[in-house]
């Protein structure tokens, strides 16, 4: 079992290569078994395939297959199940679709229109994954085996590529490995953006005996999902990366810290961890080379700020996940004060590619000062939402417009919040923006992690920073004065902005907080908290000028603060919005033009969102003198 | 020995230094709260930033955990940008602790107005955690912190009598605002709600100390007679006898 050396490693791909080869023709499905899907009921959806076959006499695995894998990225359209020979992709499916799929398609080769993914704009249906928009864009590099290979079993990752990228690693000198990631140009893909081969190579130089990598997988970013569907769906590229990393700064133990609700992601990892470990790709003596590494799966502890670097290593020392002032680098002193690298799961599992292909072809993707692929979750008021990834530098519109497929319903795009709560939103005249790392901060918001959530006309850039500092204040350890104290303070202006309370002058006292808060700050979380609001200050301050001085919110989010009109030259009387009103107060007959009780009306804005023709839009209110 | 200039006069110190111990040991004044000579840093009230000029690049440090470690570092410690971050730390303090001494004291120094919200309940904990540091120092961590954000507070485990809790009163000793609150009478001492016996010294009748803290510094409670200040005046009183004998 235990694979003597790398030489051992590529006859075993081969003869798993050779064995996919000799079985390409059979029938066989990939079902999605990514949280999304499973949630989705994809389980069910494998049973009955396999029920189905069973029923028919096949004998599995050998006539018929049906294969988990990790996530596809499609999420929104779950349960996936793409169906070999021929790549065919079917969305929502569910155990009552699989008799027809096995008649039709697995058994004639027909398609079951009904099942295929239909372009949002064009309704014209799709075949297999390739002829989709939202997968065609992509350049699936690190998520490359996600959906393809099944993450419970390493032979399945073994044969699409993994750990060839150590096989070779394991030949260089450690520094020169280092030097390959520094020529790369490889920077954090958690957010900061800190050029990884210049981490490594400190932590490399720094005097300790004892050195550790960890991997950071503890996304806590509201709308994003990046990292779990990559360490659910291809953990070995984690692993990969990790054991080449400890290879090239000199490190026996590792740790891989993810967050508590991410039980799958637990799950897989720690099965690919037993899984490399019985190969003797992990643990003493990998590969017959006489290195030593061991890695160790640790629960998060359940805060948004474990994420931070100092906060983690506490969390895995297992003191309370709180961040300390760190005037000296962990690569210096880290993890238990030794030397330590910490990069996410992303970074990570960029790493394999980099060794294995040269830094000259990762460098040949993404821009200039940003080389290389990332993943977005892309995700809010758009028609395909789900994971992507790209080369650095594609610009927002192409995001947003090709692979997003538009705004939904049709309505006008208003901003993209970029980097999660830490991050800003960006309006419509940045559209062509080409996003980098540096792109997206030099234009006031960041990358973070790699969410991104489009919005449209009727979000209130208002009541998102207060959403964001609510989900903020929520979660701030309350260690140092400004975080904990400051961000009460603009909680206390931000709500009184969204109900109908605002004094002239809050935008005002709003940026100079913000701006205290960030320079004083004790951790990076802290630091980044006001970006909410300095960036709807920055891109939208005639819309907190609005809330501040006449109490009116254009999007018609926030309650009591605007009436709802219906336009009669847009009105056809469908009565959408008398069926969505909860409190009767839309008036009219069919087919003729609606208005709006205003005594009764409650401004939910559930008339805004029911509207199918756009003919319902917020208005000032009258002001009592 | 390193070095630096501190608000342009120069000062030599040992490396690893802290920019606040240069800047006192100069007898440049820094206003702190969170900090204590007895206890490890911790950086957590924000209020001694200071400018640090390194390499051309000027940044914001908090000058208690900030080391020294290369010559020619340029702090200045009353730049505007530093007054006022200053008076933004001692607003979001004072605002809640209105009533703290040291708070009004700073505040009056820095022009500071509290500005009361009124759903703000008042209180004296400033959440700067040099009771906990104490407390874990003296290697007793009865305390700690509970909550997060806002609601973080400090409190014996499970807001209960902490069986680890010896009475030594360290707390409240370093607490610079006096909100943790402590009594004697009766020959017991109260103190996070748990109540201790005192230990009286045959010699000046003080009650000194609780069984507790004795045990915890390996001293019988039953055999300590004296208080450790009457002790050392017998044993001074043993000597000169001794020598006188001698």
């Amino acid at each position: 079992m235990r694979l003597a050396n790398p030489k051992a490693l590529e006859e075993w791909r081969a003869r798993l290569e050779e064995a996919a080869a000799a079985c390409a023709h059979l029938p066989k499905v990939r079902v999605c078994a990514g949280t999304g899907c499973l949630a989705n009921g994809s389980a069910k959806v494998r049973a009955a395939f396999e029920a189905e076959a069973c029923a028919r006499g096949m004998t599995l695995p050998v006539d018929f297959a049906a294969e988990t894998t990790g996530c596809h990225g499609f999420c929104e359209r779950g349960p996936l199940v793409v169906i070999e020979p021929g790549g065919i992709l079917y969305e929502k499916v569910k155990p009552g679709d699989v008799p027809e799929i096995f008649e039709k398609t697995i058994l004639r080769g027909e398609i079951v229109a009904r099942l295929q993914y239909r372009d949002p704009n064009t309704k014209k249906p799709a075949r297999t994954p390739g002829e989709i928009p939202f997968y065609a864009r992509q350049h699936r590099l690190v998520l490359g085996r996600c959906g393809e290979v099944d993450p419970f079993e390493i032979a399945d990752a073994v044969r699409l590529g993994a750990y060839a990228g150590l096989a070779k690693a394991l030949d260089m000198p450690p520094g020169e490995i280092v030097g390959m990631v520094r020529e790369s140009g490889l920077r954090g893909r958690g957010g900061g953006g800190f050029p990884t081969g210049a981490k490594w190579e400190s932590a490399r130089k720094a005097p300790g005996r004892h050195r550790f990598v960890l991997a950071n997988g503890d996304e806590g970013d509201p709308g994003a999902f990046m990292d779990r569907s990559l360490m659910e769906g291809d953990p070995h590229s984690v692993l990969e990366g990790m054991i080449i990393g400890a290879r090239a700064i000199g490190a026996r133990k590792g740790f891989i810290y993810v967050r508590a609700e991410y039980p799958l992601a637990v799950k897989a990892l720690q099965e690919a961890i037993r899984q490399a470990k019985e190969r003797g790709l992990l643990g003493r003596d990998i590969l017959g080379t006489g290195f030593d590494f061991d890695l160790e799966v640790c629960r998060g502890g359940g805060a948004f700020v474990c994420g931070e670097s100092s906060a983690l290593m506490a969390s895995i020392e297992g003191r309370a996940g709180e961040p300390r002032v760190k005037y000296i680098r962990s690569t210096e002193r880290g993890l238990w004060n030794c030397p330590t690298v910490l990069n996410n799961v992303e970074t990570w599992a960029n790493v394999p590619r980099i060794v294995l292909d040269g830094p000259g072809r990762f460098r040949s993707m993404g821009t200039e000062k940003s080389p290389g692929t990332k993943i977005f979750s892309l995700v809010g008021k758009v028609k395909n939402s789900g994971l992507v990834e790209i080369p650095m530098g594609t610009t927002l519109r192409t995001m947003i417009e090709d692979i997003g497929g538009g705004v939904l319903k049709n309505r006008r795009f208003k901003a993209v919040q970029t980097g999660g709560p830490s991050g800003g939103c960006l309006p419509g005249k940045f559209l062509d923006l080409a996003v980098d790392f540096d792109a997206l901060t030099t234009s006031g918001s960041m990358m973070g992690s790699g969410g991104m959530i489009v919005m449209d006309e009727r979000t209130c850039m208002v009541d998102l920073a207060r959403y964001f500092i609510d989900f903020l204040a929520e979660e701030s350890c309350g260690k140092c004065t400004p975080c904990r104290e400051g961000l009460k303070a603009l909680q206390r202006i931000l709500h009184g902005l969204c109900s109908g309370r605002g004094e002239p002058g809050d935008g005002e006292r709003l940026r100079a907080l913000g701006e205290a808060l960030a320079e004083t700050a004790l951790c990076g979380l802290g630091q980044t908290a006001p970006n909410p609001v300095l960036s709807a200050l920055r891109h939208f301050p005639e819309e907190v000028a609005e809330h501040e001085n006449e109490h009116f919110c254009r999007a018609g989010a926030c309650k009591g603060m605007y009436w709802p009109l219906v336009d009669p030259s847009k009105c056809v009387g469908c009565g959408a919005c008398g069926k969505a009103c909860g409190t009767g107060a839309i008036k009219g007959a069919p087919r003729i033009p609606h208005v709006v009780d205003r005594q009764a009306c409650i401004t939910c804005g559930a008339c805004l969102e029911a509207c199918p023709f756009s003919a319902i839009s917020p208005v000032r209110r009258e002001r009592p003198a | 020995m390193i070095e630096v200039t501190i608000d342009g006069r120069n000062v030599s110190v040992e490396p690893g230094t802290t920019v606040l111990e240069a800047a006192r040991s100069a007898g440049i004044e820094i206003p702190t709260l969170c900090a204590h000579e007895g206890l490890p840093p911790e950086g957590n009230c924000r209020l001694c930033s200071v400018e640090v000029v390194e390499r051309g690049k000027a940044r914001i440090v908090m000058s208690c955990m900030y080391p020294v470690n290369n010559p020619g570092l340029d702090v200045r410690t009353v730049t505007d940008r530093v007054m006022a971050l200053r008076r933004f730390v001692l607003q979001m303090l004072v605002d809640r602790n209105p009533k703290a001494p040291v708070l009004q004291r700073l505040c009056s120094q820095y022009g500071v107005k509290p500005r009361l919200a009124p759903e703000v309940e008042p209180e004296l904990c400033i959440r700067c955690g040099r009771c906990v540091r104490a407390c874990e120092t003296n290697g007793t961590s009865a305390l700690g912190f509970a909550n997060r954000g806002w609601e973080r507070e400090v409190t014996p485990p499970f807001g209960e009598n902490s069986p680890d809790c010896i009475g030594c009163l360290s707390c409240a000793d370093v607490c610079p605002t006096g909100r943790i609150g402590w009594e004697e009478k009766g020959g017991k001492r109260s103190v996070w709600g748990k109540s201790f016996d005192l230990v009286e010294c045959e010699r000046c009748r003080e009650r000194y100390a609780t069984p507790e803290q004795l045990r915890f510094a390996g001293v019988d409670p039953e055999t300590a007679r004296l208080c450790p200040r009457c002790r050392r005046i017998e044993q001074q009183e043993r000597m000169r006898l001794g020598n006188r004998g001698a």
